[in-house]
Formats: C-alpha cells, sequence, structure tokens
C-alpha cells in the first residue's frame, strides 16, 4: 500500500484579494443581495471600503465560477435582485484565509515581543 | 446617467451581460439614488468612480474571457447547447456540474480522498439538479453529460 502524506490544506491555499475576501465575509453572516453586500462591506470594512459594481460583480462572476457562492432565488425579490450565500466550499475557503491571517497575526506579535524583549 | 451605465454595460461580454447585467444596473441605480442626496460633489465622485471601474473590469472581463474562456464553458463547451440558447437557471445548473467535475478532478489528483468522497456526493445533486431543470424547460438531451 502507497503511503500518502497529507500536507495541511493551508498549503494549496492562494491568498484572497481584499474584496473576495470582503464578500465572502459578508456572506457568512448571512445570503445578500448585490446592494445590500456594498452596504455590509462599507460596514465591514468600517467606510474604508465601499464596493464599485464593476468590482463587486467581476469578484461574484469569479466566486460563482469557482463555486464558493451560489445564487438563489429570494421569495420577496425580483429577477434583478437575485440572492447570493456561501457554498460549503466557499466557507471552507474563507475559514482557510482566516486561519492564515492568523497565523501571520501570530507569527508578528511573536516578532514584535522578541524586539521589545 | 443610468442610460451611460447601460450603454457601458455592452463592453462586457455577452454571457457577463446577460447573467449579472440586470442586477448591475439595478445595483448602480441605487447608489446613484442614494448619492444623488448626498450633494452634487458626492454624486459626482460616486459617477467617475462607478464609470472608471466599470470600464476597468469590462477590459478585464473581456481579457479573462479572451484568454481563459472560463474553465466553466471549457468543461461544458461541445457536449451541450451554446450557452446563450438555455435558460439562466440551466446555464447555472451546467456551471454547477462543470465546478463539481472540476473539484472532484483536482481532490482525486492530490489524494484528497475525503474531499474527493464529498465532491462525488454534490457531483450526482448537481447532475440530477441539471436533468430536472432541463426537464423544466422541456430540453433534450440528445448527446451524453460529461
Amino acid at each position: 500500500m502507497r503511503h500518502v502524506a497529507q500536507r495541511p490544506a493551508i498549503k494549496h491555499h492562494k491568498p484572497l484579494t481584499e474584496p473576495v475576501l470582503l464578500i465572502l465575509m459578508s456572506l457568512a453572516a448571512q445570503p445578500r443581495h448585490g446592494y445590500a453586500l456594498i452596504k455590509d462591506i462599507e460596514v465591514l470594512s468600517r467606510r474604508r471600503v465601499r464596493l464599485s459594481t464593476g468590482t463587486l460583480y467581476g469578484a461574484l462572476r469569479r466566486l460563482l465560477d469557482e463555486g464558493w457562492i451560489e445564487r438563489f432565488e429570494q421569495e420577496d425579490t425580483s429577477r434583478d435582485k437575485q440572492a447570493y450565500r456561501l457554498t460549503s466550499e466557499g466557507r471552507r475557503q474563507l475559514e482557510l484565509e482566516l486561519d492564515r491571517f492568523r497565523e501571520l497575526s501570530r507569527a508578528g506579535f511573536a516578532r514584535l515581543r522578541l524586539d521589545e524583549a | 446617467m443610468d442610460a451611460v451605465f447601460r450603454v457601458l454595460l455592452y463592453l462586457y461580454p455577452q454571457r457577463h451581460r446577460e447573467l449579472l447585467g440586470a442586477e448591475m444596473q439595478a445595483v448602480f441605480e441605487q447608489g446613484a439614488q442614494e448619492h444623488r442626496l448626498l450633494g452634487p460633489s458626492q454624486y459626482l465622485r460616486f459617477v467617475l468612480l462607478e464609470l472608471g471601474g466599470l470600464v476597468l473590469h469590462a477590459a478585464i472581463a473581456q481579457f479573462a474571457n479572451a484568454t481563459h474562456r472560463g474553465y466553466l464553458e471549457n468543461q461544458v463547451h461541445g457536449t451541450l447547447a451554446p450557452p446563450q440558447d438555455l435558460p439562466d437557471e440551466v446555464i447555472e445548473a451546467q456551471n454547477r456540474l462543470a465546478v463539481n467535475i472540476n473539484q472532484l478532478s483536482f481532490a482525486i489528483s492530490h489524494h484528497q480522498f475525503v474531499q474527493a468522497r464529498f465532491y462525488k456526493n454534490e457531483e450526482r445533486k448537481a447532475r440530477e439538479n441539471l436533468r430536472q431543470m432541463r426537464e423544466k424547460y422541456g430540453i433534450g438531451d440528445p448527446q451524453p453529460l460529461p
């Protein structure tokens, strides 16, 4: 039997761009349609980021293509207000990215403490 | 300004426009309405950023379309009818299936067998969903699915 070493999943994970990360974070809480995403991302980023329509839908298209989010119909919305939600793969990718940030900040703080000592 | 935005949407590849154009227009109109109330300078800033962003991202989308053609479209190309002839729901079901096949292949080739089992299940569901969508729209399936 061939032994296959399990590599940590994080090694296969490419860092996400900021708009993509913010979109995934916003959808992690609840499904949203386009304009609600823009408004929520403004709040999430403390008014630092306001995505333009082009940026938002460029990112949404890529995320749909990757299967990280999916569109679905909400009963109270029209066709031009489709809602988006995270798929299980999208949630996994978000967790990987947040783990990466956690590791980075841990390493960064460790260096700072070393410098102070 | 809504009309200018609508015209600039034609800079995007047809697929993108068909899938997301109406939504993009609605989002722009909502944003424009909100910024109009904040005064002329805020509105002008909003319009410039929106139109600039739209042109930039349309160019990126065209470039991606020309060089990549979307791996989803490659996955289904030749086995299914041209996407523009199909309802959005069917196209999305095809895309979902293509994504699952892609993820399944990736998982198998990287010896990630737990994930592979998961994607195999997802693929089965996606295949069934596509079958239902085709049935719903009365689309025949003369050729085997990928």
